[in-house]
C-alpha cells in the first residue's frame, strides 16, 4: 500500500506542479480552466493508450521507441512553453493592467490556451501512463491485495493533488506587480528542465553521443529520486548526475527563453525624428 | 496540430537515428515472478553496455536503477533494452520498481 501511495504521489506531484503553474499563469484568461481541464482529460486518455501500447512502443527503433517517444513529447512541451512565454511577453502588460477584472478576452488568447492545454496534456500523459501501467500491474498480479494498493493509489492521488493545490495557492499570493515575471521565470525553468530531460532520453537511446561526461554527482546529497529531488527536478530541472550535454542544453534553453521574452517585451522604440 | 508537432519531432528524431552497428556488449536477464534469473551481472569498468531485460510475468514491470539512471517500464511478457553509460567500478542495484522489495539484481562493474 505504501508502495502504491509513493508511486502515485510522485507522478501526481510532477504533473500537478506543472498544472498548478500553468493555472496560475493563466488565471485571468477567460476560458483557460476549460482548456486546462481538456488537457488533463486528454492526458489521462492518452495515458491509457500509451500504457496499453508500452510493449509495442518499446520495440520500435531497435528497442528505443519509448525513449524517442518521451524525448519527442518533452521537446514538444519545451516549444509550447517557450511559445507561451513569448505570447505572454507580448500580451502580459495589457493583461496585468486589467488583472483585477476577471475574464478578459485577449486577442489570439486561444492559441496560447491550446499551447497550455498541450503542455498540461503532455505532463499528464507522461506521468499518467506510468500510473496506469502500475495500477494495471497491481490489478493482475497479487502479492498485495488489490484493495490495499488501490487505497494507496488514491491516497497518493489526493496527497499529490494537495501539494499541487498548495503550490497554486502560493503562486496566487504573489503580488500582481511581480506575478507575470514570476510565472514567466517558472515556465522558463520548467522548459529548460524538460529540454535537459529530453536530451537525457536521446542519450539513453544512443542518439546523442557527444559531451557525455558527468558534470557532477550530487546523488548522495540530494537524490533526484527522493520527493524533494523530484520536485526540484520538475520545477528547475535539477539533475543529480547531469552530462555536459544536458547542462549545455539546459543553459541554452534558459538563455533563449529569457532572451526572447526580454526582447519581445521591450517597448517598440520610436524611430528617431 | 498537437499530433502534427509531436509527429514532426518524432520523424526528425527517427531520421536522425544513426544506422550503425552497435559495438557495445549486451547483457541479459529475465524477470520471472519476484526475481531476476540473473541477479548479478558482471561488466567491465569504463565501458558503456546494453542491458536487455525480459519480463516473463503477466504483470507489467518497471526497471529502475537509481545510480544508472534507468527508469523504463516493461510491459507484460515483453522485453526492453537500455543503454547504460560507462561507470566506475562498484556494485549497482537494479529493481522492478513495482515490487522493489523482492525483485532485485546487481550490476557489478569491475
Amino acid at each position: 500500500m505504501i508502495g502504491a501511495l509513493i508511486i502515485v504521489f510522485r507522478e501526481v506531484i510532477e504533473a500537478g506542479l506543472i498544472i498548478g503553474i500553468v493555472m496560475a499563469a493563466t488565471q485571468t484568461v477567460s476560458g483557460s480552466r476549460r482548456w486546462i481541464l481538456g488537457g488533463v482529460l486528454g492526458g489521462i486518455l492518452g495515458s491509457c493508450v500509451v500504457a496499453g501500447f508500452t510493449g509495442t512502443l518499446a520495440q520500435l527503433f531497435n528497442g528505443y521507441g519509448q525513449e524517442i517517444f518521451n524525448a519527442s513529447i518533452l521537446a514538444t512541451a519545451v516549444i509550447m512553453l517557450t511559445w507561451h512565454n513569448i505570447w505572454m511577453a507580448r500580451n502580459g502588460r495589457a493583461m496585468a493592467g486589467e488583472l483585477k477584472q476577471a475574464g478578459i478576452e485577449v486577442r489570439e488568447g486561444h492559441k496560447s490556451l491550446l499551447a497550455l492545454a498541450i503542455i498540461v496534456g503532455t505532463a499528464v500523459l507522461r506521468e499518467g501512463s506510468e500510473v496506469v501501467l502500475f495500477l494495471y500491474g497491481v490489478a493482475i498480479s497479487a502479492h498485495e491485495t488489490a484493495l490495499a494498493m488501490i487505497a494507496g493509489g488514491f491516497a497518493g492521488l489526493i496527497l499529490g493533488a494537495l501539494v499541487s493545490a498548495l503550490t497554486f495557492r502560493g503562486l496566487l499570493k504573489i503580488p500582481n506587480r511581480y506575478f507575470f515575471s514570476v510565472t514567466t521565470w517558472l515556465i522558463t525553468f520548467l522548459a529548460a528542465g524538460m529540454a535537459a530531460q529530453s536530451v537525457s532520453f536521446l542519450e539513453k537511446a544512443g542518439l546523442a553521443t557527444i559531451l557525455q561526461n558527468e558534470v557532477w554527482n550530487s546523488s548522495s546529497i540530494l537524490s533526484e529520486k527522493s520527493i524533494p529531488g523530484r520536485i526540484l527536478h520538475t520545477l528547475l530541472g535539477y539533475s543529480d548526475q547531469p552530462t555536459a550535454l544536458q547542462l549545455v542544453v539546459y543553459l541554452a534553453t534558459l538563455a533563449i527563453g529569457f532572451g526572447l521574452t526580454k526582447w519581445i517585451s521591450k517597448p517598440p522604440r520610436l524611430a528617431a525624428a | 496540430m498537437f499530433l502534427r508537432i509531436i509527429g514532426c519531432s518524432f520523424a526528425m528524431l527517427v531520421l536522425a537515428t544513426p544506422l550503425r552497428a552497435e559495438d557495445v556488449t549486451t547483457y541479459e536477464t529475465t524477470l520471472k515472478d519476484k526475481a531476476f534469473t540473473v541477479a548479478e551481472i558482471k561488466v567491465p569498468a569504463g565501458k558503456p553496455f546494453i542491458l536487455k531485460v525480459t519480463n516473463a510475468n503477466a504483470a507489467p514491470a518497471e526497471l529502475e536503477a537509481k545510480d544508472m539512471q534507468i527508469e523504463k517500464p516493461v510491459a507484460a511478457n515483453s522485453e526492453i533494452v537500455v543503454r547504460v553509460k560507462a561507470m566506475p567500478a562498484g556494485k549497482y542495484l537494479f529493481v522492478d520498481e513495482y515490487q522493489e522489495d523482492f525483485a532485485k539484481g546487481y550490476i557489478v562493474v569491475e
